[in-house]
């Protein structure tokens, strides 16, 4: 029997169209909900902030789409690993936390030799991540290489307009209290 | 008893019959007229249902009616669409006017282009085909109106504060708008319902007015969806500080460009689809032979405008880029980079689809058979490329996959999977295309200047340079930081439009006067090759379904990035399945839709309907002899 060309014209419509939306079903299926404000108290340890940072990394704050923990190679943006060492004397006169707020409030103030000036400020839409946000994500750069210094109380450039602290400097004060109970 | 009894006896009880009916109505009318009116039972007002349900049910409704009374009017951010949901609703209404509105922008492009052809040539052949190629026009006009309405009534209806917030910004562009929009309705039927009516030159202008104001148009409409991904001329809170950076914000221009030669490939493949549909059904040697050229010079037309169409994009993802690094990254190496590996199978299939056609078209040459031997060389290498072009980066694994890779990268193939890769890879795959066609315009001929060999030696010359430095640079980009590497697709990109037009402009000298080996037997080819005509119509069409919604997709949770967020249920971006689901639908209800304009389009051709007499029964005879009266 002769198939009518119409229909072999209408089957190969629907066959064509079926197969792309076949190879559509094959690759990853990720939802992205959009991102919601972590609701922080000031009695959180520096642990969970690291820990509530590392999600904010992974998601609110889309870090990890471009930056790598632990790769070498032809990198496009710097990895992280061991950034705890490299803040503490990257820019003459900024402590590792001036830095990292530097580099997330105001990224293009510095530019790590070799990468494009690309990175956002992190403070302001689309990321928009809150001062205290930011305070986690800058405690889990801190475990990276180093140890976690800020509470939600810490001031810095950025949050209190004060002036940068000199290279070297401690963050904050050594907490008197249990940790993330700092006055 | 006999008849004169019998009628003796009806005489004497009609009148007695008639007496009595007459008395039985007087009495039914005394009788009813005597009747007492009396009121319908209701229950005394002393005995009204007054218990305290009742009486609850009463306040209840008063102070509901004074609730309503009181209600004050409020703006609502979001209404629901039935079923799919408002943003499924929205989308496939903006696909399906965009569809068609590149289509109809397209068309008038190349039809303005052959008409002016044929009168500089004087063929007949050119008008006619441009004719043809305008008959589609006018429904599909319609159409696109259609959905342009729907879209609007719907957004005003499902996102009424996002909608006026684009009025807000916007209302000075919309009057001029709806202008250009009566001009081109004034154009494109002047043009179409003129043709042979004016001068050729009248005509002509025409058809230049009807592209004017159809680029106008798309301008305008531009900016507003541009102005949603990458805003400008407005405060962080969204108040306008200046009309004209708003509409010239960083992604404007690179879509109109981008858009302009998307749709002339999308109009292309569509006019050459309807050819293929005209020549599967043609009865006669001379309709094949015509609707054979015409799919011919649609997918000229098609293949033409996709070969810097990556181009374009490369200029647009860069502009992305320098809006915003976080939107350039989210598409391609965030929620959307998958999506590259489905546009890598699509454009795969275009490429070899098209280079498919072309081989199957020497065989109308005569004297074709010299070039066919490179075919085999020019599939390898287009499906080496496309390979190279889908592998991606990272690979769906198990977890003990992954450790025994050493992570998501193949430790091999994930060296393909890399932007110097796959720039590379695209790159020699339009090459490669161009020397496919370059081959096809070469058969049935053979160039008579003094100095063939040597410029045949030039041509491949620069060929083999060009396709050594692309390579080349693909290669150094795996040695060198971020910010070089980046810049190294400008010089790729520059010498291979650079080899296009220098081989063209040497192979236009060379083949001017030619020999000609052999004619061209339009109409002489296999029907395969229609069905591939059509495959590339589809491929094109889902093609910019899927770019449609990268482009829409990319903001996110954003209206307008960075600026208006998106609050309502559907502000998740969705999986790539469920949106390749959306894409798949939409282009089928486009293909059944310009099916019908195709078919509107054939009644054009169609014999006028003679009405036939009517032959009934053994009146047949009469009927005809009072038809040939009439006649």
């Amino acid at each position: 029997m002769r198939i009518p060309h119409s229909v072999r014209i209408a089957g190969l419509v629907l066959a064509t169209t079926l197969f792309y939306g076949y190879v559509g079903q094959l690759v990853p299926q990720k939802e992205v909900q959009p991102p919601q404000a972590t609701t922080l108290t000031g009695d959180i340890s520096q642990a969970e902030m690291a820990k509530i940072g590392r999600q904010i990394m992974d998601g609110k704050g889309l870090c990890l789409t471009c930056h790598t923990i632990g790769k070498t190679g032809a990198l496009r943006f710097p990895d992280l690993a061991g950034v705890a060492v490299r803040a503490k004397t990257r820019v003459p006169g900024l402590n590792d936390v001036e830095y990292f707020a530097q580099s997330l409030y105001e990224p293009t103030a510095y530019i790590v030799p070799g990468f494009p000036p690309a990175m956002p400020p992190i403070n302001k839409p689309p990321i928009g991540l809150t001062d205290q946000e930011i305070l986690c994500v800058i405690a889990y750069l801190q475990t990276l290489g180093g140890t976690t210094t800020v509470t939600l109380q810490t001031k810095h450039h950025y949050n209190s307009g004060a002036a940068a602290a000199p290279a070297g400097a401690p963050a904050t004060p050594p907490p008197a209290g249990p940790p993330g109970k700092q006055p | 008893m006999n008849g004169a009894s019998n009628r003796k006896l009806l005489i004497v009880l009609g009148p007695v019959t008639g007496i009595v009916m007459f008395i039985a109505v007087i009495w039914m009318a005394s009788a009813l007229v005597k009747r007492e009116y009396r009121e319908p039972y209701r229950a005394p007002a002393a005995t009204v249902d007054q218990t305290p349900r009742a009486a609850g049910e009463a306040d209840e409704a008063a102070n509901a009616a004074k609730v309503a009374q009181d209600t004050p009017y409020k703006e609502v951010d979001y209404r629901a669409f039935p079923l799919v949901g408002s943003r499924v609703a929205i989308w496939m209404a903006a696909q399906l006017h965009l569809l068609f509105a590149a289509f109809v922008l397209a068309v008038p492009i190349f039809a303005f282009i052959v008409e002016a052809i044929g009168y500089k040539t004087g063929d007949e052949r050119y008008d006619r085909l441009a004719h043809e190629f305008t008959k589609l026009l006018s429904v599909s006009f319609s159409i696109t109106a259609t959905f342009g309405a729907a879209l609007t009534f719907m957004l005003i209806i499902l996102y009424p504060k996002f909608t006026n917030y684009l009025m807000s910004v916007f209302s000075p562009t919309f009057l001029p708008y709806v202008l250009l929009f009566f001009a081109e309705a004034f154009f494109l039927y002047t043009y179409y319902y003129g043709w042979g009516k004016f001068h050729p030159l009248v005509h002509l202008g025409l058809g230049l007015g009807l592209n004017l104001v159809g680029t106008g148009i798309m301008l305008i409409a531009n900016s507003w969806l541009t102005f949603m991904m990458s805003p400008k001329g407005v405060s962080t809170s969204g108040a306008l500080l200046s009309l004209t950076d708003a509409i010239y914000n960083y992604t404007w221009m690179p879509i109109n460009v981008h858009r302009v030669i998307a749709n002339v490939a999308f109009g292309g493949s569509i006019a050459a689809a309807y050819a293929a549909f005209k020549f599967l059904h043609a009865t006669t040697d001379e309709e094949r032979a015509h609707y054979d050229w015409m799919g011919y010079i649609g997918n000229m037309v098609a293949i033409s405008a996709f070969l810097p169409l990556p181009f374009a994009g490369y200029w647009l993802a860069k502009e992305i880029y320098a809006y915003s690094q976080t939107l350039g990254l989210t598409m391609m190496g965030g929620a959307f980079s998958w999506l590259f590996i489905i546009q890598a199978v699509l454009i795969g299939n275009l490429f070899l689809g098209a280079n498919y056609y072309l081989w199957l078209g020497m065989g109308r040459v005569e004297g074709a058979q010299p070039f066919q031997k490179f075919v085999k060389y020019l599939l390898a290498a287009i499906v080496l490329c496309f390979m190279v072009w889908a592998t991606p980066r990272s690979i769906i694994a198990t977890v003990s996959e992954i450790r025994a890779m050493g992570g998501s990268s193949h430790p091999v193939l994930g060296f393909l999977g890399v932007m110097s890769a796959k720039n590379t890879a695209v790159n020699i795959l339009i090459l490669t295309t161009f020397m496919s066609f370059m081959l096809y315009r070469r058969t049935g001929k053979i160039t008579t200047v003094a100095w063939a060999k040597m410029g045949h030696a030039v041509q491949l010359t620069i060929f083999g340079l060009v396709a050594i430095f692309v390579i080349f640079l693909g290669v150094y980009g795996y040695f060198v930081e971020a910010t070089v590497r980046i810049k190294l697709s400008v010089p790729q990109v520059l010498s291979v439009l650079t080899a296009m037009v220098s081989i063209t402009v040497i192979d236009i000298f060379l083949y001017r006067a030619p020999k000609k080996t052999g004619e061209v037997r339009w109409g002489r080819i296999p029907a395969i090759s229609q069905y591939v005509l059509i495959f590339i119509a589809v491929t094109f069409t889902w093609l910019m379904g899927l770019m449609g919604y990268v482009r829409s997709g990319l903001r996110q949770h954003w209206h307008v990035y960075g600026i208006i967020r998106d609050n309502s249920v559907d502000a998740f971006t969705p999986t790539l399945g469920f949106a390749t689901k959306v894409v798949s639908v939409t282009v089928l209800l486009f293909f059944v839709l310009i099916g019908g304009v195709f078919w509107i389009a054939s009644l054009h051709d169609r014999p006028d309907f003679v009405r036939k007499p009517r032959l009934r029964g053994t009146t047949a005879g009469a009927h005809a002899a009072e038809a040939d009266e009439l006649v």
